[in-house]
Order: C-alpha cells, then structure tokens, then sequence
C-alpha cells in the first residue's frame, strides 16, 4: 500500500508534467492545425537557455525567467512566423514534415552547440522527505504536483475566467465564427503559441532536474505529448490534463508491477484502442463530418 | 508520359548502370543502400503520396521484412523463399494495419503507425529469444542464383538494381492501370469516390498492403546489403527519415522516391566537410524547402519544365478546391 | 412495374434534432423530380440517406424494388444509383478524361481484372462521347482544378452519367454557376434526359430551373413534406408559399 500511494503521487507528478505538454500542444492543434512533431524537443530546449543563463553568472530564479522569456521569443513567435505561418496554406502534411525536421534541428544544435552529456540541472526546492501513511514522498515530487497544478488551474481560469480565454477559446473552436464575432483572431492564434511556449518551458524546469538535460530529452517527452493529447481528447484542453495525468500514473505503475521491459508499449497499446474506439478521445468533443 | 519524362529516366538508368564502375567499393556499398531504400520510399509514396494515407510505419516494414530474410535464411530457408516471405509478411500486417486507417484519418492516422513502429521497435529489441535483442542478428548471408554468387559488392549492386528495376516496373504498371487513378480519387476525395462504385475499403487496405510489401522487400535487400541488422535501424527515425525522403523528393510523383533516396543516401557524404553538422544543415534545408516547395523536387522540375512549354503556363496548384470540397 | 426509387417513412435524426421525419415518396421511371424547400430543411440529408452517406435512424429506402438502407455508397451505386454534390466533388488533380473514366471504370470488371487491363479500363471512347455530350472537348487533357467553377458543375454531373444509372440524384446543380452555363447545363441535362431516359431527382433552390426541368416536384420543410405534384400547383400552393415566407425566404 504505502509503495502504491509513493508511486501514485510520482505518477501524478510526472503525469502533471505530461499535462502541462499535452496542452500546449493541443492548444496549437485547435488554433492553427500545428500537429507539432517538435514539442518534445521545445520542452528539451529551456532547460538549455537556463543552464546557458546561469554559465553567465545568473542566479538559478533569474536565469528561469530568462529561460521562460527566451522561450516566449523562440518557441512562440519566432516558431510561428518562420515555420507555421508560411506553410499553413500548404495543409497538414507539409507542416509534419516541418516540425519533424525541426526537431532534428534543434536536438543537433544542442548536441552540437552546447553538449552530448547530460547536464546536471538545479531542483526548485532542496530534497528532502515527507512521510504519510508509511509512504516516502520526496518533496520534490510534491513541488512538481504543486507547481504543474498551480499552471493548469492558472490556466483554466485565465481560458475560462477571463475575457482574453474565451476569445482564445472562441478562436480554437470555430475561428470563422469567432472572426464575425469581433474576436482578433490573429492576436488570439498568437496568444496560444505564446501560452504553449511557456507551459514547455515550464514543464522544462520541472522535469530537467529528473532527467537532466539533454539533448535526446525531446524524443520521449514528445511521444507523451501526443499520447496524452490523443488519450484524452485532441480537441479538448481539459481532455490533454487527463490523458496527461493517466499516462503518467499508468507509466509509473506499469513499471513496477508490469514487465518493465513493455513499459513503453503499454501506452501505446492503450492510444491503439483509444483512437479505433474513441477517436475523439476520453473527454473529445465528435468533429461533425457531412457529406 | 512526356518525352522529357522518359528521356530523363533512360538518363538516370543509364547513370545507375555506369555509376558502380566509376566508384570505390565504399561508393558502391552507397549506390546499393540508394537502391534498397528507394524501394522502400517507393512504398511509403504508393500509399501516402497517391492514396494519401499518412503512415509512419515504413521503417518497421523494412525491420519485418529484414528480420525475416535474416531469421529464415540462418534457419536454413533458401534464400528466394525467404525474400518473397519479407514481403508476403509485411503485405499481411500492412493489410491488418490498413484497417485502423478506414476509421481515422490524418492525424489519428500519424500516430496509429507511429505507436505501431515503436511497439514493432520494442519486440525487436525485447524478444531476444527470436530477434537476438540489442545484440542483433549478424553474419547474413547474401544469394547465389544459378552460380552467380552476389557476395561481392557489385554484384549484389546489381542484384539490388535489378530488383528495384523490377519493382519500379510493376509499380508503373500499377499505377497506369484504373488502380493509379482509384488512389488518386482515395487521396483527393473518398466521398465522392465512394459515391461513383469505388470501394475505398479495398483500395486503402490495398494501398497499406503494397506499401508494406515494398518496405519488406527493401529490408530483405537491407539485411543482406549490411549483414548485421540491430532493432535501432528500425526505431521511428527510420520512418521518419524515409517520410523525408518521399516528400523531399516528391510524394505522389513517380520518381520522387528516387530523387529523395538519393539525396538522403549521398548527403550525408556530400556534407562530409562539414563534419557533424550534417544533420542540423539537412533539417534547414527540409524548412526552408518545405514552404518553397511543399511538392519536392520533382515537383518542382515538373512544374518548371511546364510553365516553360505550355504557353499560358496558369499552373495553379488546385489543392485548395480539394480540401474546400472535401467533407 | 415497381417505381425506381420509394422512399417509405424515412427519419433522420442528429442529437435530438430531426432532420428528416418521416419522409415517403416514390419515383417512377423517366421522371424528373424536383424537390425543393428552404434551408435545413432536410432535403441533402435526405439524398445521402439515399445514397447510403448516412444511415437512416429508421425506415427503407428501396432500389428497384430492393431494400438499399444500410448498404454502402459503393454498392449502392453498383446498382445503378449516382448522384451529384452540392459542394463541388471534382478530382482536381485528375484530368478532365481521367475523372470520367473513373466514374466508369469500378463499375465493370473485378479488381484484379482493372490491375492487369488496359489503362482507361476501356472507357476511352466513352469518356470521350460523355465530354463531347457536355461540350468540354477542349478541356479533356485539363486537370479538373484548373477548370472554372460552372465547367466544374459540368464535369460533376457527366460523371454521375457516365456509368448509365437508372437514376441521378442531383444536389443543387445550379448553385454559383451563371446564367449562359445554367442555361446550357439545363438544356443538357433535358438533352440526356430525352436520350437515355433516365430518371432524375433534382434538389434545387433556383425556381426557374426547377419549374422548367420538372415534371414534378415534392416540397419539405423541416424535415416533412408538405406538398407534391406539378411545378404549376406548387407555385401557386399557400402552404408552400408559407413555408418558404415563414423562413423569409423568397419562393421565386
């Protein structure tokens, strides 16, 4: 029981971060068609911009913030106006095809720019550990739960709750509709790369203490990403948390009460089922097709 | 097909024939490796670049179809039976895989075949019993066919050659044939296909199927060519190194796979000056393509070689009523 | 004889909305039917029940006296039904020839038989009688997308011809095409109509067209249908007339 509850709160704990991905990257999906093949890689690449930061003498907090920042400018709106916009036109594919190969390019450039190895990356909070009901729970799961769950409900109410969402929620859902309705658009489709390029790197300053950083970081966190957004619903941001919080529990138990070896492929299995039963995923809204 | 179209071709077999005669062995082992996953592009274009349906599964197609030449020849099969049995296998699966595609499309699709090649991935890797795990599977042989003993480099280049000749031939016939167009019609709008008899079912079960077959045979080819096969050939990088290559080249264009093979197989040692920065030079070129010329480089050609001969040269691309008129 | 095509308490519903409730008629052989009605009131709805686009949440729909309801589009079209789109349904980036003879070439044949035969399936000469039929000779090595919009509609409806069908369904084939190509397509449609006898059904909001192409006409209005017969009676019928002003429609 007390490895049950250890491993569930580190499931939650991963799986936070998992949702934190999956949002931004269904966020894009709705607002602008952007299956972004790179997420995994844009949450691979913060951890950098802080490391390279902190080489140059900033303290930890400060070279987060330049982190986040510089994430806002690279991953947000150099992202969209160098690659998303000019193959909008183009459909789908193309645009695939453009984020496959830039996440090629920016795991390179890290490899080759800054280091193969992985780096050592500060915790937000020093280690230590709260005993409940036997179980050992590191404090700095418990920061990551805190700190994921303080974003996603930061960021409901900003969606929800604020003006600025709904029209960013009017624009991901029927963007003609919301352009007769007097919403910018454009600012709006803007607005959700600018969220997306904060919530990676957020999950980027999460997760690098974990896996430390490094430059193949992208290629699982990438494949949760999509997992967690097909799971739990492609259309849906509350639909992307859930999909993120059962792939991460899932993940954690799986590894210790299943073949460690298939760890992987348990997911896996589960999006094969979700998408031939499901499609539109556990929370999904049907996208109505007519003839 | 316009004179140009086979002037150019006869070109590119006559390059093909003379090129091993004029390279070092290293050259050769370059051209075969062309050779082998030209084939397996080939596939990837049939069912994504004419009937439309994204796959990222290739690369554990031409895994299947290695691991069964390699597994059946050192279990003693002769070798022919082994290479048909790469790909009748890999038609089987691909076929099974198809029918996900006839419930979600796009997107859902991407990532059906994506979880499917990181599932084949891990068997691979895992089932040491059969697969020999990380370890691999080494020492495979390369045939013999009636005393003409393709051991050496160019002689199994040649084999390579004339497989991918034959193939090539058989596709062309295919997709000359009322097939080719019930693809295009599966790409452009199954609706509407389905509403004048076509059996969408079939087709894209079909499209899947051949696809697959073609990417087991070019790993049969593959696991001879290398001897030494190991599940990391096969991970999803592969698949996606293949998608490069038909889009790059120019998917739904006959000889895109072709010219995309080439470029991903002669880069690289093209690049060599530039050391480890190969990789980031060729994801640059892929954006900064892409948005060019989404259609690839054959694409490309064909179009500039239009507005050159056709006096009114209004090439506009008529994708945009597509998708419009689509449901 | 039995009618073409009977159509008996046909309903459709999406969510709790009824697009279609309980919808009869039947259509006998050689007529044109034309069925009007505003917007949203069921009519595409009722054509892709027909055709096997959707399935009807209750009643049949038969073929020559055969049950069609639950087969699928394909096989329904193997039996000689065809149809048109309201949305332009052309393969852009096939030619002009090419988009004809695929409308012909599942319909003969097996598919093993279509791999190894000939490249147009045989139907050269029929594709070619078909673009000589609709006057687009000019334009039969052209891809369909580069065609302009009223040549599209032409190209939309000789392939629901080209494999003989018993019946054609037409959805709004005069929506956005101008005067002269509406004239001519209505004038070809009358000239194919004469030839071959087929039936037709004809969804339709341009009144002109309907009234000088039908010789009946069945009209729906949320998903009922309240009226049925000549085009004379039905332009002077207040419950038509109704229906259309209570949506704020203009009739004529």
């Amino acid at each position: 029981m007390a490895s049950f509850i250890q491993l569930l709160v580190s499931g939650l704990a991963t799986g936070a971060i998992y949702a934190l991905i999956a949002v931004g990257f269904t966020l894009l999906w709705q607002t602008s068609q952007t299956i972004n093949f790179a997420q995994g890689e844009f949450v691979m690449l913060p951890a950098f911009f802080i490391l390279i930061a902190m080489n140059h003498g900033a303290p930890f907090w400060l070279a987060c913030l330049v982190g986040i920042a510089t994430s806002v400018v690279v991953l947000g709106i150099l992202f969209k106006f160098i690659i998303v916009d000019p193959m909008l036109k183009h459909g789908v594919l193309p645009l695939v095809i453009s984020s496959i190969a830039l996440a090629l390019f920016l795991k390179e450039a890290v490899k080759d720019f800054y280091s193969s190895q992985a780096q050592p990356f500060p915790v937000l909070v020093s280690a230590g550990d709260f005993h409940i009901f036997g179980a050992v729970i590191s404090s700095q799961s418990l920061v990551v739960l805190g700190v994921a769950i303080v974003t996603v409900v930061g960021l409901h109410l900003m969606l929800n709750k604020t003006r600025l969402g709904r029209m960013m929620q009017a624009t991901a859902q029927n963007p003609t509709l919301a352009t007769i309705l007097g919403v910018p658009v454009r600012k709006m489709v803007l607005y959700t790369f600018l969220v997306n390029a904060v919530l990676v790197a957020i999950a980027s300053i999460l997760i690098s203490p974990i896996y430390l950083a490094k430059f193949t970081n992208g290629e699982t966190l990438g494949m949760a990403a999509f997992l967690a957004a097909i799971i739990g619903g492609f259309n849906q941001v509350r639909g992307a948390i859930l999909g993120g919080i059962i792939l991460g529990i899932l993940d954690n138990l799986s590894a210790a009460y299943l073949s460690s070896q298939y760890r992987a492929a348990f997911p896996l299995i589960i999006l094969i089922v979700v998408i031939l039963v499901r499609p539109q995923g556990l929370l999904g809204r049907v996208e109505e097709r007519t003839v | 097909m316009s004179r140009a179209g086979v002037l150019a071709i006869a070109l590119f077999a006559l390059g093909a024939i003379i090129a091993p005669f004029m390279l070092k062995p290293f050259g050769i082992f370059l051209i075969s490796m062309w050779a082998v996953l030209t084939i397996a592009a080939i596939g990837l274009n049939l069912t994504l670049g004419y009937a439309g349906q994204v796959s990222m599964a290739q690369g554990a197609f031409v895994g299947i179809g290695a691991y069964t030449l390699a597994l059946l020849t050192q279990a003693g099969v002769p070798y022919p039976i082994a290479f048909v049995a790469s790909g009748v296998l890999c038609f089987a699966i691909g076929w099974l895989l198809g029918y996900p595609a006839l419930r979600v499309q796009h997107h859902y699709l991407a990532f059906v075949t994506l979880a499917f090649t990181t599932i084949v991935f891990l068997l691979l890797r895992n089932e040491e019993w059969l697969t020999g795990g990380i370890y691999g599977v080494n020492a495979i042989k390369r045939p013999v066919f009636f005393g003409w003993n393709t051991g050496k480099a160019m002689d199994y280049y040649f084999f390579c050659l004339g497989v991918l000749s034959v193939i090539s031939f058989a596709v062309w016939w295919m997709l000359r044939s009322p097939w080719g167009r019930a693809f295009v019609a599966l790409r452009e709008n199954p609706v509407r296909a389905l509403s004048l008899g076509l059996d969408t079912r079939r087709y894209t079960l079909m499209a899947f199927a051949i696809g697959s077959m073609l990417g087991g045979f070019s790993g049969a080819l593959f696991a001879s060519l290398v001897q030494f096969i190991e599940p990391a050939s096969f991970a999803l990088n592969r698949s996606f190194d293949l998608l490069l290559m038909v889009i790059v080249g120019g998917s739904g264009y006959f000889m895109g796979p072709f010219v995309g093979a080439l470029i991903s197989v002669l880069l690289p040692e093209w690049m060599r000056i530039t050391e480890g920065y190969y990789l980031i030079i060729y994801a640059a070129l892929v954006m900064v393509m892409m948005p060019l010329a989404p259609y690839g480089i054959v694409g490309l050609i064909e179009r500039g070689y239009k507005s050159l001969t056709t006096k009114r040269g209004q090439q506009k691309p008529a994708s945009v009523v597509a998708e419009r008129a689509a449901p | 004889m039995s009618p073409v095509l009977q159509v008996n308490n046909l309903r459709k519903s999406f969510g709790g909305i009824h697009a279609v409730n309980g919808v009869s008629f039947e259509v006998n052989d050689g007529e044109i039917l034309g069925i009007i009605g505003p917007n949203g009131s069921g009519k595409s709805t009722l054509f892709n029940c027909v055709l096997g686009q959707l399935h009807p949440s209750e009643g049949e729909v038969r073929v020559d006296g055969q049950v069609t309801t639950g087969m699928r589009p394909c096989d329904i079209n193997r039996l000689g039904v065809s149809r048109t789109f309201q949305l332009l349904q052309v393969f852009p980036q096939l030619s002009v020839r090419d988009n004809l003879i695929l409308a012909g070439q599942e319909h003969q044949g097996t598919m093993f038989t279509r791999l190894i035969g000939r490249s147009d399936a045989g139907l050269g000469p029929a594709a070619d009688q078909m673009i000589e039929f609709f006057r687009l000779s000019h334009l039969k090595d052209q891809m369909a997308g580069m065609l302009s919009y009223g040549q599209q509609k032409l190209l939309d409806a000789a392939m629901a011809f080209m494999a003989g069908p018993r019946l054609v369904l037409l959805d709004e084939p005069a929506g956005g095409v101008n005067l002269t190509m509406l004239g001519h397509l209505r004038e070809r449609l009358q000239a194919y109509h004469a030839e071959r006898k087929a039936t037709f059904v004809v969804i339709e909001h341009q009144m002109e067209f309907v009234m000088a192409l039908c010789t009946r006409v069945l009209v729906l209005a949320e998903g009922k249908l309240i009226a049925n017969g000549a085009p004379e009676e039905i332009r002077r019928d207040p419950v038509v007339i109704e229906a259309y002003l209570g949506h704020g429609m203009n009739a004529a």
